[in-house]
């Protein structure tokens, strides 16, 4: 009952006329981001987020902005992979699969409407887990103490290295990456400079932002010089609109079960929109497929992916609301931006920032609304810049990128230190590394450190404090668990 | 190869990190572990896991050649001369031939590369100069005349 109240207040918050109009914003701009293919909700997010902070626009809204343009891009991807049969986003990979050779057998616009139906379930029942579940966790992480964190966190990065990428050494060595980049400036512990070769640019660290734009904005523009796709022709024939009431009814139950178990592995830290896609994919196909038409343009081919990426990105909010802990890399992001507004994410933020909470919940209700009523009459439109060239396409978001390291700190070392790091990252990204597992261990790197230190401190030196709850040894079982699982079951598989 | 060589760099940033860190010296220390440990710490584990790639290296990644190696790195060039000059020629001229640079790498025309630095230059900075309160830099170069 008492997270209905909280419902009906966020309500009112996200009924501000400003926030609205953010909501309405962010979900165009998300979907535009998200349809592009290169761009995705980490570049959308990223960019925006230091343009809302240098607008001042108060932390509940860019707060909104931010989650809307993250749920618009799951919705835009899908739009390329139909009509192009490239992925506008990681999380709408599989949709190219079934969604392509529909739109190739003239049924792009039923393929288009039913996933953004899909879409709206899928983020729907997201948005429905998390006003439940995470207050639920907020109360349980009440009880963690510094110890407990620590764990959760390394916890957070075995995820990444069982889950992400082909290697698991690489996966560790990008985070690893993050979590010394995040050492750089003064310590909070003791108040000494650590690694600042005396500038003054980096006393306070490394920005956030300048990390960001630069591993996904800058080394996304060398990828796609790499890859220039102007062999593709995108579909023009669309066909029937609208799916039929029998193309429901096939698609339904699939639906309502990616969406769940998309939720579910969006909650995962590190398991985000791509891998849950992935995995409902392949459910479907084992439980439903049994003429094999899978892959040759099954409309629940295309229901299911779409709702589980959009579920997916709903439930990355869970750990990043109540732990502070992000389950993505667009969540990490969006923690870089409630720091940058002296928000500590964690179980305390359901307390002392209601307003900030529910007011994105509701948000993200009303949100997906004016998605489905933009992404089924207005796809048309959003095809369209599907024709815009990469000769403006590029640029664009290259002066964007700039405007928003320069908007932080308007320094030219921002800029250069951004071209160094973005060059850094296509390095890595070349030799396989993945960039997420970075970015995580950048955001939670002090809050790494802080939390071993503290306990530490409290047990005198001890090590023994970070084994010794029921929790923290249950999430070092955990751990080593994710880790080790994967490595086996692929042992287990060449056996056979 | 590609990854033995990277391993062989990353094991000399740790050791340079290793040996920066060991200097890092808390004159008061309110806690049992100071600001060197964790540091430390991490590089330990940095050095091992570059250790392991180096026995153990992935397959060669397909690095560009020929024509495309020039283009990328003209545009890596691009976007550090942007970085530079973004504050020193100001954002809409800095912009207008940083959108000529990068617009020819992605095979737009002369003419409508700079049509589009134009669009974008003044474009943008009324946007986030005028509209949105982003302030941006007009220029140093013109100060100075």
């Amino acid at each position: 009952m008492d997270s209905l109240d909280h419902l009906a207040q966020g309500f009112v918050v996200a009924a501000r006329p400003i926030n609205l109009l953010v909501a309405f914003l962010g979900s165009f701009i998300g979907t535009v981001v998200g349809l592009l293919p290169g761009l995705g909700p980490i570049n959308g997010v990223a960019i925006l987020l230091p343009i809302a902070f240098a607008m001042k626009l108060p932390p509940e809204t860019a707060l909104i902005l931010l989650a809307s343009v993250y749920i618009g891009c799951e919705y835009g991807g899908r739009i390329s992979s139909i009509l192009l049969n490239i992925p506008g986003d990681a999380g709408a990979l599989m949709t190219a699969l079934d969604g392509y050779p529909m739109a190739k057998k003239g049924l792009a616009g039923v393929a288009l409407s039913i996933s953004a139906w899909s879409s709206f379930v899928g983020s729907i029942v997201a948005t429905i887990g998390l006003a439940l579940f995470a207050p639920i966790l907020a109360r349980w992480a009440l009880a963690f103490g510094p110890a407990e964190y620590f764990v959760l966190m390394v916890f957070a990065i075995s995820c990444l290295a069982g889950m992400v990428g082909e290697r698991p050494i690489k996966t560790l060595l990008a985070a690893l990456i993050g979590l010394v980049l995040a050492t750089v400036g003064i310590d909070s512990g003791s108040g000494v400079y650590r690694f600042t070769f005396d500038d003054v640019h980096l006393s306070d660290g490394i920005q956030f932002i300048v990390v960001v734009i630069g591993l996904f904005s800058v080394s996304e523009m060398l990828v796609m010089l790499e890859q220039s796709h102007g062999g593709q022709v995108v579909i023009r024939n669309t066909g029937r609109a609208m799916f039929n009431l029998k193309e429901m009814a096939e698609t339904w139950w699939g639906t309502v079960r990616s969406s769940v178990i998309g939720f579910a592995i969006g909650v995962l830290p590190g398991a985000g929109a791509t891998i849950a896609s992935a995995i409902t994919y392949m459910v479907e196909k084992n439980l439903t497929d049994r003429e094999g038409t899978f892959g040759t343009g099954d409309v629940r081919g295309v229901a299911a992916p779409e709702a589980a990426n959009n579920a997916a990105a709903g439930g990355a909010f869970v750990p990043m609301l109540t732990l502070g802990v992000p389950g993505s890399g667009t969540t990490a992001v969006m923690v870089g931006a409630l720091t940058l507004y002296n928000i500590t994410p964690g179980p305390m933020l359901f307390e002392q920032q209601p307003d900030l909470v529910w007011g994105l919940i509701a948000s993200m209700f009303i949100g997906n609304v004016m998605l489905l009523v933009m992404n089924i009459p207005m796809v048309g439109l959003f095809a369209r810049l599907l024709y815009v060239p990469n000769w403006i396409l590029v640029p664009g978001i290259a002066a964007i990128s700039f405007v928003g390291v320069y908007a932080v700190h308007a320094t030219t070392f921002d800029l250069v230190l951004m071209v160094a790091l973005g060059i850094f990252g296509w390095g890595l990204r070349k030799l396989g590394f993945p960039m997420a597992p970075l970015l995580l261990g950048f955001v939670l790197g002090d809050m790494m450190e802080q939390n071993l230190r503290r306990a530490l401190s409290i047990s005198d030196g001890h090590v023994g404090i970070l084994f010794q709850s029921p929790v923290s040894v249950t999430l070092w079982v955990l751990a080593v668990l994710v880790l080790v699982a994967p490595a086996l079951v692929r042992r287990l598989r060449r056996k056979r | 190869m590609s990854d033995r060589i990277f391993a062989t760099v990353w094991l000399a940033f740790c050791a340079a990190v290793a040996w920066l860190a060991w200097q890092i010296d808390a004159p008061f220390s309110y806690e049992p572990i100071g600001p060197r440990a964790y540091p430390l710490l991490l590089t330990g584990i940095m050095a091992a896991s570059a250790a392991w790639l180096l026995v153990k290296p992935d397959r060669e990644p397909d690095w560009p050649r020929g024509a495309l190696r020039v283009k990328a790195f003209l545009l890596l060039a691009g976007f550090l001369a942007y970085a530079m000059l973004f504050e020193w020629l100001g954002f809409p001229l800095a912009t207008v031939l940083a959108t000529v640079v990068i617009g020819r790498l992605f095979d737009g025309g002369w003419r409508e590369s700079a049509i589009a630095g134009v669009v974008l230059g003044g474009g943008l900075w009324y946007f986030f100069d005028k509209l949105l309160d982003v302030t941006l830099p007009l220029g140093r170069l013109w100060a100075l005349a």
